[in-house]
């Protein structure tokens, strides 16, 4: 029984999500909107991984586990595989999605901040846009630390959009 | 017969046990339960090369009482799906197949997002499936 979700849906809900802890549970504490939007992805992940792992042979290690988040993990969610995955085999894994999904329709309306200085109103145009992309990063970072502690890989996910609409995910692993 | 499934957390914690016999011989099932996850341990730490194949999730009979038989599951998450039986000739195909659906069973009550992980499953529904699942093992074989 497979059940499929529009993406529009799924594109929406996450800038539902996003702009309402932003602007109205957390509006003036970005860190603990942040935190509470990256802790719904950690369940999301946590049950998502469950499934997913259903039909797989255990994984014997820590390098199997990450595959299968770049390759199966990767496909359910966004449609495609990881496109690179580097490692420095001492516990630190960047996965590299060079069109990254959720990102590829992300844009800044400029008109919302009229009352900023006018400057430099290029930076603070780019800064605003890297703040709002990155409150969106959030999710799926949790998404991908939920599912890694749950195959047992206690870790800590960062994402970096230098270049969108690219998109790096940093896995560290505490071992 | 099936006469008790055990769900069992990666810490060793019950998540979920029920016992399907009229005597009262629970605590003896949770027991054999219990005595069972050592088992499970050693089979994961101490894979056999011979045995089935590496890394299986089904991890096959885990040992043999005078009156009971009981085999193990153990999924990726490190959760144990435990399954002790009356019936002392059972088909290797009918207990991987019980498994598959009670592991299925198990991910959708999980998948509730009202369920907190790690905490015990008390979903009613999964308490139904379950002992749907339950009834119909073995009925394949015999008819």
């Amino acid at each position: 029984m497979a059940r499929e979700v529009s993406e529009s849906c799924v594109d929406s809900l996450l800038t539902e999500m996003v702009s309402t802890y932003c602007n109205r549970f957390y509006a003036n504490k970005p860190d603990l909107a942040a935190r509470s939007i990256e802790a719904i992805g950690y369940q999301v992940g946590h049950q998502l991984s469950e499934r997913y792992t259903m039909d797989r042979p255990r994984f014997s290690d820590h390098l199997e586990a990450i595959k299968f988040i770049c390759k199966d993990f990767w496909s359910e969610l966004f449609k495609k595989q990881i496109d690179n995955l580097k490692t420095n085999h001492r516990g630190t894994f960047v996965l590299q999605d060079s069109q990254f999904r959720w990102l590829s329709r992300v844009s800044v309306d400029l008109s919302e901040n009229g009352d900023v200085s006018q400057d430099n109103p290029e930076a603070t145009a780019e800064n605003k846009a890297a703040q709002v992309t990155s409150m969106h990063l959030y999710f799926p970072c949790g998404i991908i630390r939920g599912a890694l502690s749950n195959l047992g890989i206690p870790c800590a996910v960062s994402a970096d959009i230098s270049n969108l609409p690219a998109c790096e995910l940093l896995a560290l692993f505490a071992n | 017969m099936i006469v008790c499934v055990a769900v069992v957390g990666h810490q060793n914690n019950p998540l979920y046990i029920q016992s399907f016999t009229d005597a009262d011989d629970a605590l003896k099932l949770h027991h054999i339960v219990h005595c069972s996850l050592d088992v499970v341990d050693e089979r994961v730490n101490n894979p056999k090369k011979s045995g089935p194949t590496l890394n299986e999730t089904f991890l096959g009979l885990l040992y043999p009482t005078e009156n009971y038989k009981v085999y193990g599951y153990l999924t990726n998450t490190k959760v144990k799906f435990i399954l002790v039986t009356t019936d002392l000739d059972v088909r290797d195909a009918d207990v991987r197949n019980f498994f598959r659906r009670f592991h299925a069973a198990y991910v959708d009550a999980v998948s509730n997002p009202f369920h907190v992980p790690g905490k015990k499953i008390t979903s009613k529904t999964f308490a139904e499936t379950v002992s749907t699942i339950v009834k119909s093992f073995g009925l394949s074989s015999a008819g």
